[in-house]
């Protein structure tokens, strides 16, 4: 395991996250620090207010043609949308926007290619056709990958962050609930011997067995954030064990931790 | 945002004209292109009236501001041919000042206050806030050892919430 950074040093991070310049890779580092000290939540609660203060430095006038334009072509496709209750329903849940636009966007890009495959007359050109459509399936399906992960990303941390979380401390890190969502967030995890793994145990209200969860291995860091897919509001505790690798059905070393859930 | 909900659409436009300079100046900082800014700012506010149930609360001025500045992120990262890694995380969306606090601050208030910062403080903050990159890509624009850079930014960002004073201090 690497050196572990100095709380000085995860108040840095956790300034440069509030701030929105911190990489995408150690935001879990920071997610992690963030679930177990209060301190470091305050903190980043008031210096995240304080960066989003620097926002309103940025409005400035929008020349009036430009203005009256841009209004012009939202509320046209406002108006169309607003006669339309279907339109609504069709636009899907709020977490799928972020990409809809752009998924719509190369369907009909695809749409567009097969429309003009039709006008093709020679093997060679549909082969490249063909080829072409493969790519932008491959480049639709990778955006929507991407997508999910940066929507679950940010509830991930606004959960671990969030002032009205529980918070169960165990050994090496923290469990943490928010509403029916429930993540491991542990800090100091050794990594787990050759061919084993990490595994969550979830045990439901009034249930008497465990039920097996994700598995996982900690970064280099000892670093492991973890969101298990599970209604938290349906559960009475969660526990930890260390499995053969590709996980076990049931239990087969002693718990790391076991936590009931209040 | 009630209103909007109930697909008021005089009420979308209200909203609009009081936000969309906000939403065109972050994306134009950020951007530097007129039209990719006008594009997302239509791609913001087509969220709000497809997705109101998005904003759950606090500050709309916060919120609406992280939406634009996240969707700016998208069109770099679009533009961009560096590894993902490089670019910073999306700024949650919840949580932050209440628009009561928000209110209170405006625009010459904030200016006044980075102004008291130290020179090399507010230019790594600004160039932060706006330029969509990563700390270590800003110590290599600035020619700032990186352990710098991060003192910095928390030294900044500490001195900015008390020279905003109340509201941002809890």
């Amino acid at each position: 395991m690497n050196d572990a950074p100095t709380r000085e040093e995860m108040m840095e991070l956790v300034a440069l996250y509030a701030l929105g310049v911190l990489p995408r890779d150690q935001a879990a580092l920071v997610a992690a620090f963030l679930a177990a000290d209060d301190d470091a939540r305050a903190e980043y609660h008031a210096l995240r207010a304080t960066a989003d203060a620097i926002a309103v430095t940025a409005a400035e006038p929008v020349d009036s043609a430009r203005s009256a334009r841009m209004k012009e072509r939202l509320s046209a496709r406002i108006r169309a949308d607003a006669a339309s209750p279907a339109a609504r329903r069709r636009i899907g849940p709020a977490a799928g926007w972020l990409w809809a636009a752009g998924l719509t966007a190369a369907a009909s890009l695809l749409l567009a290619i097969i429309s003009s495959v039709q006008v093709f007359t020679t093997q060679g050109q549909l082969a490249q056709a063909n080829r072409r459509i493969g790519t932008l399936q491959t480049q639709v399906a990778q955006a929507q990958r991407t997508a999910q992960f940066e929507r679950q990303e940010r509830l991930m941390i606004g959960d671990l962050a969030a002032p009205d979380a529980k918070r169960y401390d165990v050994n090496d890190g923290i469990v943490v609930v928010r509403g029916d969502r429930l993540y491991l967030a542990l800090s100091k995890l050794p990594p787990p011997p050759k061919g084993k793994v990490y595994q969550a145990w979830t045990l439901a209200k009034g249930a008497k067995a465990m039920q097996p969860s994700v598995t996982f291995a900690p970064n280099a860091e000892g670093v492991a954030v973890v969101a298990l897919p599970v209604d938290a509001s349906r559960l009475g505790a969660v526990a930890l064990s260390v499995e053969p690798d590709g996980g076990s059905k049931a239990p087969t070393s002693k718990p790391t931790f076991v936590q009931p859930l209040s | 945002m009630d209103r909007i909900r109930a697909r008021d659409v005089s009420a979308f436009e209200a909203l609009y004209d009081g936000y969309h300079r906000l939403v065109f100046g972050i994306a134009l900082r950020m951007l530097g292109d007129l039209g990719a800014a006008e594009d997302v700012t239509q791609t913001v506010f087509m969220k709000i009236w497809t997705a109101p149930e998005a904003f759950r609360g606090g500050s709309f001025t916060a919120w609406v501001s992280r939406v634009a500045r996240n969707r700016a992120l998208d069109v770099l990262r679009s533009r961009s041919l560096r590894p993902e890694t490089e670019l910073p995380a999306e700024l949650p969306l919840d949580g932050g000042l209440d628009e009561d606090v928000f209110a209170r601050i405006d625009a010459e208030r904030v200016r006044d206050a980075l102004a008291t910062l130290p020179a090399e403080q507010r230019a790594l903050i600004e160039l932060g806030f706006f330029g969509g990159i990563t700390h270590q890509e800003l110590a290599r624009r600035t020619e700032t050892p990186l352990g710098t850079v991060k003192t910095r930014v928390r030294s900044g960002l500490r001195k900015l919430r008390d020279a905003l004073g109340e509201g941002v201090s809890r």
